[in-house]
């Protein structure tokens, strides 16, 4: 517990001393939301949806930059080979970012929650909240290990700028930003294969209150064995070549 | 025996850094590890604090295997390079060393012995080079281990810092610790080891004690122009530099004596110490020759 705790303390303090991280994850995803969706949702059910589609956008932000741009900064920082050294096993470590994603992403969508409940008709039954928290939770884990399986796949120096070159596509044609049957009809015809739309789906049901359809949760489920699979063999990859 | 290679071989991409390397280092000596860059001192230091596993052979730490967290209990490692994560404090830092350990140093402590008092709130981002690498140094010590394994820790400190960092070395061991040290500089492994290990090209190139080794890789260079040289002792080897020739020995004041007395007309005397790592590969050539 000491253990998970101080590593947690160091992650923490290590990204919120990071300006570069904590305004674009925590103000871009309310910001986009007030600019694009906020002044066309005139009723309940389009404030759910939407508030549901920029909370996951919120989550995706924190937990695939947290674990790509930071994963590949640390393969660069000889500081994380140190840390490797103390006797702790791998999971304290890991814990801590993991919690310390946690704690930011649920942050990000309270943001989101808050801004939506003053500026649109937004109502959600607090009995609705578990399922919400449940497919928030999976997209993150899911877009945690797209992270890191990025960060060990390309070279650190390339990290960002290919994050964000998958990052906002997969937002957008996920359909993060505006409802599916808005898209671009080309767009419309390949999204249900993506990741993000899968999520997506899982985040919609939640918010709407409809029965989730077990398919989307296999997809999530199928995307995060991949990325799991992926990050794994990057990661020993990196070991074998990296001094 | 506290910690043991045995006959490790470890491939790091195209390099074969480490090719059949033995190694021991008994409880409460210190043990230098004494090579020229890329010789695979950090690849084995690496095997040794658990970072990675031997292609082949086997590496243990009190018996047990180094990637097993557990064993690593009794070991305290510095870092090569000093890349703290640029927003902590020198305190943070110090603390999350501290929570892995049962009786660490207090932070107290632990900043005066290494000349860095008042330094806890600092953020690591602003210490100078040599606060940072004695910060550095000082991460080994704080778990008061008993094995600590100190990678090139002098690198880039200045005469006085190097001297000051020795003193807590010794300290270190007079309580019965132990130490594993990699380094550049001969005269680092002379003052402080018991024994010291020389490493070239991933393997083990002769052991012994400083004084031993130092006979041995303590060369200089004799470069001058001569028709033809005479018949001289201690020579270690002998190359042509332009016009000149260049004598590798071990002493050369006897060769310059020698020289003159042969009555032979020379000119353009010149006398140059051999860095280590020049001696090294002379070393290393004749023995593969």
């Amino acid at each position: 517990m000491k253990l998970l705790l101080a590593h947690t303390k160091v992650e923490l303090l290590t990204l919120l001393r990071t300006p570069g991280f904590l305004i674009p994850t925590m103000i871009f995803p309310s910001m986009f939301f007030l600019m694009f969706a906020a002044p066309n949702l005139l009723n309940t059910y389009a404030a759910n949806f939407a508030t549901g589609s920029f909370m996951a956008f919120a989550v995706f932000t924190v937990t695939f930059f947290q674990f790509g741009v930071g994963t590949a900064n640390e393969r660069e920082n000889p500081w994380s080979s140190f840390v490797r050294t103390l006797p702790a096993h791998p999971i304290y470590r890991n814990g801590g970012k993991v919690l310390t994603a946690a704690a930011l992403a649920m942050l990000a969508a309270l943001v989101l929650v808050v801004v939506a409940h003053f500026t649109t008709p937004l109502d959600l039954p607090l009995a609705s909240w578990p399922r919400i928290f449940l497919a928030l939770a999976a997209g993150g884990v899911m877009m945690g290990m797209l992270g890191t399986a990025l960060a060990y796949l390309v070279t650190p120096k390339a990290a960002l700028p290919l994050a964000n070159l998958i990052y906002l596509p997969l937002a957008f044609m996920g359909g993060m930003w505006m409802p599916p049957s808005m898209l671009p009809k080309a767009v419309q015809t390949f999204s249900p294969y993506l990741p993000s739309r899968q999520w997506m789906e899982l985040v919609w049901a939640a918010m709407s209150g409809k029965q989730w359809n077990s398919s989307h949760w296999l997809a999530v489920a199928g995307f995060i064995l991949i990325f799991v699979l992926l990050a794994g063999w990057a990661q020993q990859r990196d070991e074998r070549i990296r001094f | 025996m506290i910690a043991t290679v045995e006959d490790a071989y470890k491939r790091l991409g195209k390099v074969q850094a480490l090719r059949g390397v033995t190694l021991e280092v008994r409880e409460g000596e210190l043990l230098a590890l004494l090579g020229p860059n890329g010789a695979g001192k950090t690849t084995l230091v690496s095997l040794l604090v658990g970072l990675r596993s031997p292609d082949r052979g086997q590496v243990r730490l009190a018996g047990r295997d180094p990637r097993n967290p557990e064993a690593r209990r009794i070991l305290g490692v510095t870092p090569q390079s000093t890349g703290f994560p640029p927003n902590l404090r020198v305190g943070e830092v110090v603390e999350l060393v501290q929570a892995h350990y049962s009786r660490p140093l207090k932070t107290g402590d632990v900043l005066e012995r290494f000349g860095l008092t008042n330094l806890e709130r600092r953020s690591v981002s602003d210490l100078s080079g040599g606060q940072a690498r004695r910060l550095a140094v000082a991460l080994a010590f704080v778990g008061n281990p008993r094995l600590a394994v100190l990678d090139e820790p002098t690198t880039g400190l200045d005469v006085e810092s190097r001297r000051a960092l020795w003193e807590q070395i010794k300290t270190f061991r007079s309580a019965g610790g132990t130490v594993l040290l990699t380094t550049h500089y001969l005269e680092e492994a002379e003052e402080l080891a018991d024994r010291v290990v020389v490493l070239a090209r991933g393997k083990v190139l002769t052991r012994g004690s400083p004084n031993e080794i130092k006979r041995r890789v303590n060369l200089q260079r004799v470069l001058l122009r001569i028709r033809q040289l005479p018949q001289l002792n201690g020579v270690e080897k002998i190359e042509r530099e332009g016009d000149r020739f260049v004598i590798w020995t071990h002493d050369s004041d006897a060769l310059v004596r020698e020289l003159v007395m042969s009555g032979l007309a020379f000119s353009n005397l010149e006398v140059l110490p051999a860095s280590l790592e020049e001696a090294f590969l002379a070393v290393l050539n004749e023995e593969e020759s």
